[in-house]
């Protein structure tokens, strides 16, 4: 009985939560003319139309460089955060070094709103043609996503046994090579959540993809509004509804794939941030 | 042998140089812009003039406005946030103990960007063809302006409040199942009912994880701009401009290099002695 009370509530939840996106859902299913005449959630006639008529439209507005600038500023983006952090937290986790400056710095940027930095970084970015770059967002990303990512890594990096890198060095290796052939493979787990996080995150920005960008690096959160406004007179709703459903896919697939480790890796980088 | 410190410089060189690069210079240019006549024209060579952009800044009532709006905005999002959260988390242990899956589904709203829930919104919300003000004309009869002035704040700060509660639940439902079972067990064993149990053992232990989960649905609200950028623009008519829309605002709207740049060194103040609070209040908890 206590159950099936938890059971509604969970219902109740978990739509009110997702009412955006299933709204959303429902309406990128209903044509041009039955949105008009029936907002409501019942679908009588449910139609692909709208999906196919963005691509019908891609003289006028093309999602597929959206959706490209997206993949390759959030990959790089959660590349690139691995890249510093891991050589670094290696450092802090196994000497001590740059744990009382470099690792506490990088934690509490995540309490740091990055506006502060957005207006020189626009001018920094102007006078060395980093501005409208995907290279360009793709640094921005690796700031927002340093501080999940070095978080997450030392934290990994300290359950590594040190016995395994002393028994390393008598063998004779060195320090790069201890890192790439065994701590590297023993914190998969960590880089994969790392990249799932960073990726999510990298997708999902906004500011800086308003701010820094015109029009050849326009990620498809600031590309996606260009819809409502592209068709001339009225909003097609419809299509901007396919357009929204296919711009919060690839985040939502990577990140519901990996929700188990999403959750603990979250706790943990936001226990320790 | 260990790692010798060339190695330890020059694996945390690149990482500290890009820190230095991405935050160190721009922080240095917001502070000498901050003190300078600056415009677009004149941009590589400002012309220091003293706090003037400081004092313009504080007196400019749509900054305080802002200011305003982003206090209560953070404050309201992030309690109600919280209290949602842990009672769902608290409420729905049993069920989501044994299917654990069902956390993915309150999860799906944490992976999509607030810009593009801002713009569901705009669709959800249109007075012809969105479905809420379909619904309430339907059974009310009446339909209030969802964006209009007195009801901005509410309609943006639950959107908000929506969204980022199962961020919430997470870390408070993660913590809640990492309480030891032999302090239940030991409560029960000195006859604490079941409220008694949740109110002098349970909320106690999970005290710290609270205030933490408190602090960073404030900073994450504090700072919104992607879905009231995306539903209201840049304000109507101010009120719901927060602190980072009022920045973005004065630069690309207002060209007013030195005044959003003066309002960006103060929130910069601001986050660090909200910082410093918590790095004192998390020292706290760790010797306690």
């Amino acid at each position: 009985m206590s159950m099936l009370f938890r059971w509604l509530i969970f219902g109740f939840a978990a739509l009110l939560f997702n009412f955006p996106l299933l709204s959303t859902l429902l309406t990128s299913l209903k044509s041009e003319g039955e949105i008009v005449s029936n907002p409501s959630i019942i679908i009588q006639s449910p139609t692909l139309a709208n999906y196919v008529k963005i691509f019908e439209m891609a003289d006028r507005v093309d999602i597929l460089p959206f959706l490209w600038n997206s993949l390759v500023i959030s990959a790089l983006g959660a590349f690139f955060a691995l890249l510093l952090a891991f050589p670094a937290a290696y450092v802090i986790v196994r000497t001590g070094f740059g744990r009382n400056w470099l690792l506490p710095f990088v934690l509490n940027l995540r309490a740091l709103p990055l506006i502060i930095f957005a207006i020189p970084l626009y001018m920094m970015f102007q006078a060395v043609g980093l501005l409208d770059t995907l290279l360009g967002l793709a640094l921005i990303m690796c700031i927002i996503n340093l501080p999940l990512t070095l978080a997450l890594l030392s934290s990994t990096l300290r359950n590594i046994p040190e016995e395994l890198d002393d028994a390393a060095r008598i063998d004779g290796a060195s320090t790069l090579s201890i890192i790439l052939r065994i701590i590297l493979p023993l914190s998969v787990a960590a880089i994969a959540s790392s990249s799932v996080l960073g990726f999510v995150y990298a997708w999902n920005e906004f500011l800086f993809g308003l701010m820094l960008t015109t029009k050849s690096a326009t990620p498809i959160t600031v590309g996606a509004s260009f819809f409502f406004s592209a068709s001339g007179g009225g909003v097609k709703w419809g299509v901007a509804s396919a357009v929204i459903m296919l711009s919060l896919l690839p985040p939502l697939i990577v990140g519901l794939l990996f929700y188990r480790s999403i959750g603990s890796s979250l706790t943990g980088g936001a226990v320790k941030g | 042998m260990q790692v010798s410190s060339k190695e330890k410089f020059w694996l945390t060189a690149p990482i500290t140089f890009f820190l230095l690069v991405m935050l160190g210079f721009p922080l240095l240019l917001d502070l000498i812009y901050s003190v300078s006549e600056v415009t677009f024209e004149n941009l590589l060579a400002p012309r220091l003039q003293g706090f003037e952009n400081y004092f313009e800044t504080l007196q400019d009532p749509t900054y305080w406005d802002a200011l305003a709006f982003s206090l209560k905005f953070g404050l309201t999002a992030s309690l109600v946030q919280l209290f949602l959260a842990l009672f769902l988390a608290i409420y729905l242990e049993p069920l989501l103990a044994r299917h654990p899956w069902l956390m993915a589904v309150l999860m799906a709203p944490m992976m999509v960007a607030p810009a593009l829930i801002g713009l569901m919104y705009r669709l959800i919300l249109h007075e012809f063809v969105g479905v809420i003000p379909y619904y309430l004309w339907e059974w009310v009869g009446d339909s209030p302006a969802f964006l209009g002035t007195e009801n901005a704040f509410l309609t943006l700060v639950t959107i908000e409040i929506l969204q980022w509660t199962p961020f919430a639940l997470l870390i408070l439902y993660t913590a809640y199942r990492s309480i030891p079972s032999h302090l239940r067990e030991a409560a029960r064993m000195d006859g604490a009912n079941s409220l008694q149990l949740l109110m002098l053992v349970e909320l106690p232990y999970m005290m710290p994880v609270i205030l933490l989960t408190f602090f960073i649905r404030f900073i994450d609200s504090f700072r919104v701009f992607d879905n009231i950028y995306v539903l209201v623009g840049s304000g109507a008519g101010g009120t719901s401009t927060s602190l980072s829309i009022y920045i973005y605002k004065a630069f690309f709207r207002g060209g007013n290099i030195g005044q959003a740049v003066a309002a960006s060194v103060l929130l910069f103040l601001a986050a660090l002695l909200l910082i410093a609070l918590l790095e004192r209040f998390s020292r706290r908890m760790e010797t306690t």
